[in-house]
């Protein structure tokens, strides 16, 4: 059997592949982009960011790249010189967020606030929807949920709208969840320290695990 | 010998002297009188011309209540006996006629479905078919209890001449399932006398309409009966006999409304009509013949009542923001649901989409008898502005807006739980945002930020009140390391939720950065207000 036929079997990933591509979303941190298959966020799919808390530096981690989104124009990746894209600005959905996200901390962060949508929904099947037609429904470039549990089935669900819609989702989740299994193309665990915040990479499609300490 | 009938002058350039009157001219204008107007529009002696198209509809009382392909016939009270007023092909050919008795129809044929005449329920199939009509002129008329009169003279260009024009009204009545006489003339009368007669005419210029009128019986006009034998007995068959007539004797016998019929008919008198104007608001009824709870069967009674609206709404090029369902039941109140919209909207299906959602939802306590679908205030339809787009990466599958999802939404989970953001000028902290309807149109509103001031992402809902050591600030068992501060805030003292407040940025143990405050007006307390994120 020859090699060119070996690897055309479907079964046969090759890791490499896709870290030639730079179709990622900078993340506005140098050093988690090179650490990511596609030079940044991995657009249309599902990430899984697990806190042990809130507010420990999770949504600092996402607005530069939320502020793109909103604003329209993206950089797709840090290694090129920054190619801007006309992109229609897209709308950020939060669903069932913890806290308020507070507005003028939103603006200061380069977000335009007149893309966002609140929405809290009253149970997690209702959330589960609303997540699920925010994403699909191709207008949403990022969707933010919050659920309280998350199991296999649904974020299958979340991941195939992400694809479906153009979007991307990105669900918070407790350390807990890291023993489940998850169809998200990226998994990122967050720890605080006095030192700052570590992130580990636990699962990235296409790359490898990493441990970035102190990048917030 | 009898002077001739002549036609009166109405329109001279200038006023005639007295003593140029003839006696006949003056008799003419004892009641010839033109009436006020009652719409400027209708009576305007301009040289415009009008062209009237009439549509007669003899069969309508059958036609009216006709629910099944049954042998229907419809029953007037006539001197205490229920008599036959019409009945249609199938009963006519069992020998059932007008005028015969109830009883001896159903002895004719048993299985025959007799029905009450109803003019209201006529009026109704009246009113709707000049609904349908709006769309092929501007000018509708209900004449009467069986008559409609559409102005058509402005119509002929958009829809391709009179005969497609005819064509195409004549088709849509066929397939609303009307048998209609229709005639064209420069007056509405005279279409109206045409179409009584049954003449398929069409007649465009008033010249050739004498010739035309003059050869129609008496039967066509609708002038009461006694007149009418009188005119027979008198050897007065048709119209032209009557214009033979001296004016002043037929206007002595007959009243100077008859006079007034044949000058209208023959032009020489303006006839002003009203306007018939389909209402505004779509309101319809769905009753059933039976009481239903199967939930698909109902959906597709509102598809229906939804698609009505959509036919209803495309006629006057207008949309409506919300509708109102009703499902009625024998014994409960009626059951209500509103749906709303971002932007004003007809289309069934997008509707029908927001209805699914809702749906679901509803506790229906009882069987259903009745569905009433209203809609709200109608406005001019906004259609939404797609950008023209080349780029193939700005094309994402978009499969709704941004307000049709808010509305999907809102119709599931509810009005207060979709909200959009705004930035409000103000210093105090819980009140420099505020959370606004996604569908109230999407305002900014500008403030000038001070970017060296940092702002946590989180918000506490409220401030939560922090155990103190001393003087400083514990959270979770641990004490609070002050990096940055105070900020002080102290505002809103003209109304009750007036601040006075020491901001600060904390960290905590684990390194968390916090938003906390402390209160300097009452007890010095700490209060934690944010977080860094």
């Amino acid at each position: 059997m020859s090699l060119a036929k070996l690897l055309e079997n479907p079964r046969v990933w090759r890791g490499g592949s896709q870290l030639n591509t730079k179709t990622g979303l900078a993340s506005g941190y140098s050093r988690l982009d090179r650490c990511l298959p596609g030079g940044g966020w991995p657009q249309h799919g599902l990430t899984e960011i697990l806190t042990g808390h809130y507010g420990i530096g999770e949504l600092r981690l996402l607005m530069p790249a939320l502020a793109q989104l909103s604003a329209g124009h993206m950089s797709s990746s840090t290694d090129e010189p920054l190619v801007e894209e006309p992109m229609e600005p897209g709308w950020i959905a939060w669903v069932s967020p913890p806290f308020q996200p507070y507005a003028p901390a939103l603006q200061q962060s380069g977000i335009d606030l007149s893309r966002m949508l609140i929405v809290r929904p009253k149970d997690d099947s209702e959330l589960l929807w609303s997540a699920e037609q925010a994403l699909s429904s191709g207008t949403c470039a990022a969707v933010l949920l919050w659920p309280d549990t998350l199991d296999d089935q649904a974020s299958r669900r979340l991941q195939l709208a992400a694809e479906k819609g153009h979007s991307w989702a990105i669900a918070f989740r407790p350390l807990t969840a890291r023993r489940q299994p998850s169809a998200a193309a990226l998994r990122l665990e967050l720890q605080s320290t006095q030192q700052g915040t570590h992130v580990h990479i636990l699962k990235s499609r296409g790359g490898r695990p990493a441990v970035l300490d102190s990048l917030l | 010998m009898p002077r001739a009938w002549k036609s009166p002058v109405t329109v001279r350039d200038t006023a005639p002297t007295p003593s140029e009157k003839s006696p006949q001219q003056q008799q003419l204008l004892l009641f010839a009188e033109p009436p006020p107007p009652a719409r400027p529009f209708s009576v305007t002696p301009t040289p415009v011309r009008r062209l009237w198209f009439c549509i007669y509809l003899p069969n309508l009382p059958l036609e009216a209540c006709r629910t099944s392909d049954a042998a229907l016939a419809v029953v007037e009270e006539q001197h205490g006996i229920h008599r036959i007023l019409q009945a249609d092909p199938a009963a006519t050919a069992m020998g059932i006629m007008s005028g015969q008795s109830a009883n001896a129809a159903l002895a004719l044929l048993p299985t025959l479905q007799l029905e009450q005449r109803s003019l209201v329920c006529e009026q109704e199939q009246l009113k709707h078919l000049a609904a349908w009509l709006e769309q092929f002129s501007s000018f509708i008329s209900i004449a009467g209890r069986d008559v409609l009169l559409l102005e058509i003279a402005g119509s002929l260009r958009l829809f391709g001449g009179l005969r497609e024009l005819r064509r195409s009204i004549s088709k849509g009545l066929r397939e609303q399932g009307f048998s209609a006489a229709v005639a064209i003339a420069p007056t509405p009368l005279a279409a109206t006398w045409l179409a009584r007669a049954g003449r398929r005419v069409c007649i465009r210029a008033e010249e050739s309409l004498g010739p035309t009128l003059r050869a129609l019986p008496l039967g066509c006009l609708d002038w009461p009966a006694e007149q009418c034998e009188s005119l027979l007995s008198m050897g007065v068959t048709h119209i032209g006999d009557c214009l033979r007539l001296p004016r002043e004797g037929f206007t002595r016998r007959f009243g100077a409304e008859r006079l007034l019929d044949l000058d209208r008919a023959l032009g020489h008198l303006p006839d002003p009509r009203d306007s018939w104007r389909a209402p505004q608001r779509f309101c319809v009824d769905y009753e059933m013949t039976e009481e239903q709870s199967n939930r698909e069967l109902l959906l597709n009674i509102c598809h229906k009542l939804l698609l009505l609206n959509e036919q209803f709404l495309l006629s006057r090029q207008l949309g409506t923001q919300c509708l109102c369902f009703s499902f009625f039941h024998l014994k409960s109140a009626a059951t209500e649901l509103q749906l709303g919209a971002a932007l004003a909207d007809r289309a069934a299906l997008r509707w029908l989409d927001l209805l699914k959602i809702r749906f679901e939802a509803m506790r229906l306590p009882e069987p259903v008898i009745a569905v009433r679908l209203r809609s709200g205030l109608s406005q001019p339809l906004q259609a939404e502005t797609e950008r023209l787009c080349f780029h193939s990466k700005g094309s994402a599958q978009r499969r709704y807006s941004i307000a049709q999802l808010a509305e999907r939404l809102i119709a599931r989970i509810g009005d207060q739980s979709v909200n959009a953001l705004s930035m409000v000028a103000e210093h105090r902290p819980e009140q420099a945002w505020r959370a606004q309807s996604p569908l109230s149109g999407w305002s900014t509103s500008s403030l000038a930020t001070r970017d060296n001031i940092k702002r946590p992402l989180w918000m506490l809902p409220e401030p939560a009140l922090l155990p103190a050591d001393r003087g400083y600030p514990l959270h979770k068992g641990c004490r609070l390391t002050l990096l940055d501060g105070p900020e002080r805030v102290e505002t809103g003292w003209w109304d009750e939720d007036g601040i006075a407040r020491d901001y600060y940025t904390a960290v905590n143990g684990a390194g968390n950065r916090l938003w906390v405050f402390r209160n300097r007006q009452r007890s010095p307390e700490w209060y934690l207000h944010g977080l860094f994120g």
